[in-house]
């Protein structure tokens, strides 16, 4: 067995052998130690026979001797497939361009993924990148490996915290922590700080600019607060006024209050009827009981069948009936004006701003008529008035 | 002084319980079924064709029949033989 796969990987030839005394070759064969194998008589002149590439030559002389005839039928092994394989390179070629072309398109970078950086980090980053030489169509066998190309990019991007940089087959993906450098205060140019509405000054924290009112003030709305006209009155300079004027606004908030009040609140059964719809025509599929409700609702979804864009005449139709139930609700004088103010609060923490604090509240009128109450309130709310004016440079000076 | 020795050889393969074909240079031949016969201490192929295998032996030929007669493998003294066998005959020439 060990000797067949030795010839067959040498090669070897089978041949016809055509004369009277094969046997006399068989001999002499032998005894010259050339190797036959598979010797296969056909009729009596007519021999196949196997002989090893190496040995022909001498074959060729024995049979010369014995006055035989050879035919060569078959060549097998290696030595011939490589040759059958060269005739046909352009089958090889293509074979081992393409193995090479996929050992070269499997080894670039096909994608670079950024992810959590804004779009100016992300741009700086594939900059960086480039730079190192990891774009795509790069041989990835010919960079450097993933946690150099880390170091590296983390050195060169001044405003990340962190990469992390992370191989998937053809892709790079980098992942990016950004430094989070507090804002600049935008540069503000000079301006005074106005009331916004009708208030009495509460307290005063002025940072920058000339206050021109006190605490106990009444200003109107569009009033000066904070001058940005600092200095000696002849040679005034201008700042940027800031600071925060709180103030005691009132506001004025309506509410009313029936004192009846029905209400339908579902109990939570409900009961499902399923139909089809043909032309029209409703066929209830399940549920065929209305579920035997005193008080319901229905509410019907139809869910029409397309063919492409064609609405077709067949549609699903759910009906979803639940039980309701009546609820009546009344309140007594005084619980309605309980409810009244709860009511006014929200409505009016609505309106304020998130700063803003309430400090008292009042009950300014309250009136009963067509069974329901009616209420004014007045609360009393301080909150930041002040606003921005630029001043107008005046130009010429 | 050849019948001495095969009468020597005899003997020990007798009583030394040797192998006779080692000692006495005889064929030994295996055969599997009638598929395969393979045959050691020949001494070369005397005729051959498609039905019969005649071998030439130290003494004597070989003579085997058959169908389909294929060599598979045929050494100097070693020869496998593959085909239908029927018939496996000495011939004391």
């Amino acid at each position: 067995m060990k000797s067949k796969w030795n010839n067959k990987l040498k090669g070897y030839v089978r041949m016809e052998i055509i004369g009277q005394d094969t046997s006399s070759f068989i001999n002499t064969c032998i005894q010259s130690g050339i190797k036959i194998w598979d010797i296969k008589p056909l009729d009596s002149e007519h021999v196949h026979v196997s002989i090893s590439v190496s040995d022909i030559r001498k074959a060729k002389a024995i049979l010369k001797e014995n006055k035989l005839k050879i035919r060569i039928k078959e060549k097998m092994g290696t030595p011939f497939l490589l040759k059958k394989m060269w005739k046909r390179n352009g089958f090889i070629l293509g074979m081992a361009s393409f193995i090479f072309v996929l050992f070269l398109l499997s080894n670039m970078i096909w994608n670079i993924n950024v992810i959590g950086a804004n779009p100016k980090t992300e741009y700086e980053l594939r900059k960086a990148a480039l730079e190192i030489g990891v774009t795509k169509g790069k041989f990835i066998f010919l960079l450097p490996n993933v946690r150099e190309i880390q170091r590296q990019l983390t050195e060169k991007m001044g405003n990340v915290t962190w990469i992390g940089v992370t191989q998937h087959g053809t892709s790079y993906q980098f992942e990016v922590v950004e430094k989070e450098i507090p804002k600049a205060n935008p540069t503000t140019g000079p301006r005074h700080l106005v009331a916004t509405k009708q208030a009495v000054i509460h307290s005063l924290f002025v940072e920058k600019g000339q206050p021109v009112v006190t605490v106990n003030d009444y200003v109107q709305k569009g009033s000066l607060l904070v001058s940005g006209f600092i200095g000696k009155e002849k040679k005034p300079e201008l700042v940027s006024a800031k600071g925060e004027i709180l103030g005691e606004v009132w506001y004025e908030t309506k509410v009313e209050i029936p004192l009846n009040t029905s209400f339908q609140t579902y109990t939570g059964k409900f009961k499902n009827k399923h139909y089809i719809s043909l032309f029209g025509w409703d066929v209830p599929i399940y549920g065929i009981s209305d579920g035997e409700f005193q008080d319901k609702t229905e509410t019907l979804n139809e869910t029409p069948l397309y063919l492409a864009k064609w609405k077709m005449p067949v549609s699903y139709l759910k009906k979803e009936i639940r039980e309701t139930d009546g609820v009546k609700r009344s309140y007594t004088k005084a619980e309605a004006i309980e409810v009244g103010k709860k009511m006014a609060k929200k409505e009016l923490l609505k309106k304020l701003p998130e700063d803003a604090k309430i400090k008292g509240e009042k009950v300014w009128q309250q009136k009963v008529s067509n069974g329901k109450v009616k209420l004014t309130m007045l609360y009393q709310v301080i909150e930041n008035i002040a606003s921005e004016q630029p001043i107008p440079i005046q130009q010429g000076e | 002084m050849g019948k001495l020795r095969q009468q020597v050889s005899k003997w020990m393969m007798q009583n030394l319980e040797l192998p006779a074909d080692v000692v006495m240079d005889l064929p030994r031949i295996t055969m599997i079924g009638q598929l395969h016969i393979y045959i050691e201490n020949h001494r070369g192929v005397k005729a051959f064709s498609n039905e019969q295998l005649t071998l030439k032996l130290k003494q004597g030929t070989l003579v085997i029949k058959g169908r389909e007669f294929v060599i598979k493998t045929i050494l100097p003294e070693e020869i496998l033989l593959e085909g239908t066998i029927s018939s496996v005959d000495f011939d004391d020439v």
